[in-house]
């Protein structure tokens, strides 16, 4: 199952990156599933629970904006905990990289050493 | 899949939940839609980006009950986050049973013999003073109240640890269908393109 730990990833950081939009600015639903679908390519029907739990978590808070055309349109903003979160979440996806990309990082080093001496650092001997 | 196939089987899905609710969940795909075609979008691709509506609908009813009993903290929100989250698959039952059952069995069997040791205790405060027992009146009143007392706090803590446990049955559930239920299956659509 190749496409699983994808899957997963994408998932796990599908609020972060909800939360990340809408501080950059207010938008409605179709907008922040459109994005998210270019962007990381996920299901824009997943975006439909994801704000309901996100504004029963009173991460995201709606209003609704009158529309010259057709009937007026709900729009997403974050709340004081929203902004929170996306701090939070932020900080720690970073420091996840982070040490995601030092573990792989060290280990393609290693492969690549493989056969010739290295000190105690791990860096190959001149 | 055409918008009303489509609206169909989510509205079909969402069966159970309360009525406005539903229209709420509802309309907010109607307006997907509408965006959809106002970007130029045909009514089968909006359709196929959206994902399975049963899928969907199945995941949406979780995440109502799932906060209906963050609400509102009775029996039948229980049973209702509870059902919600097995129809999701999030719950494995034939796992969780080994160990729900006698962990969710002890603690309902605490809770019902608070209830009887409540009412014997009201039985021995009522009946005891006539029985002519060693102490008098007095005695075998108190013993009546202290057993009642004991029924209570038994009852109390049976209800409170059975809070907890659906708290945490709800909690586990979110986290596991969250990081493990792929939804974002945009690639294999469950169902055969319309």
């Amino acid at each position: 199952m190749p496409e699983t730990i994808e899957i997963q990833l994408k998932k796990g950081v599908l609020t972060l990156c909800v939360l990340a939009l809408l501080n950059r600015r207010e938008r409605y639903a179709y907008e922040i599933a459109a994005t998210l679908s270019d962007a990381i390519d996920m299901g824009e029907g997943t975006i439909y629970p994801l704000m309901r739990r996100m504004q029963s978590e009173g991460q995201v808070e709606t209003y609704l904006v009158e529309s010259p055309s057709g009937p007026s349109r709900k729009y997403y903003r974050l709340t004081a905990a929203g902004r929170q979160a996306l701090e939070t979440q932020t900080r720690e996806w970073r420091a996840f990289v982070q040490a995601v990309e030092g573990v792989i990082s060290d280990t393609a080093r290693a492969t690549v050493a493989t056969g010739t001496e290295t000190t105690d650092q791990g860096e190959p001997i001149q | 899949m055409t918008r009303d196939e489509f609206m169909g089987r989510l509205r079909r899905g969402l069966v159970g939940l309360p009525t406005a609710a539903a229209a709420d969940i509802a309309s907010d795909y109607e307006a997907h839609f509408e965006d959809g075609a106002a970007a130029g979008r045909s009514e089968a691709e909006v359709a196929a980006a959206l994902g399975d509506p049963d899928r969907l609908a199945r995941e949406l009813r979780a995440e109502s009950t799932a906060r209906r009993w963050t609400q509102e903290q009775n029996p039948s929100a229980a049973v209702g986050a509870v059902f919600g989250l097995l129809g999701l698959g999030a719950l494995d039952i034939f796992i969780l049973l080994p160990i729900v059952v006698p962990v969710f069995g002890t603690v309902l069997t605490v809770l019902f013999m608070g209830v009887l040791v409540f009412f014997a205790g009201a039985v021995a405060l009522v009946v005891g003073p006539f029985m002519g027992g060693p102490g008098g009146i007095l005695a075998a009143a108190l013993i009546g109240v202290g057993i009642m007392g004991v029924g209570m706090f038994m009852t109390g803590l049976g209800a409170l640890i059975t809070k907890w446990l659906i708290d945490a049955t709800v909690w586990y559930a979110r986290l596991h269908y969250r990081v493990l239920k792929p939804a974002l299956d945009a690639h294999q659509p469950a169902y055969p393109q319309a």
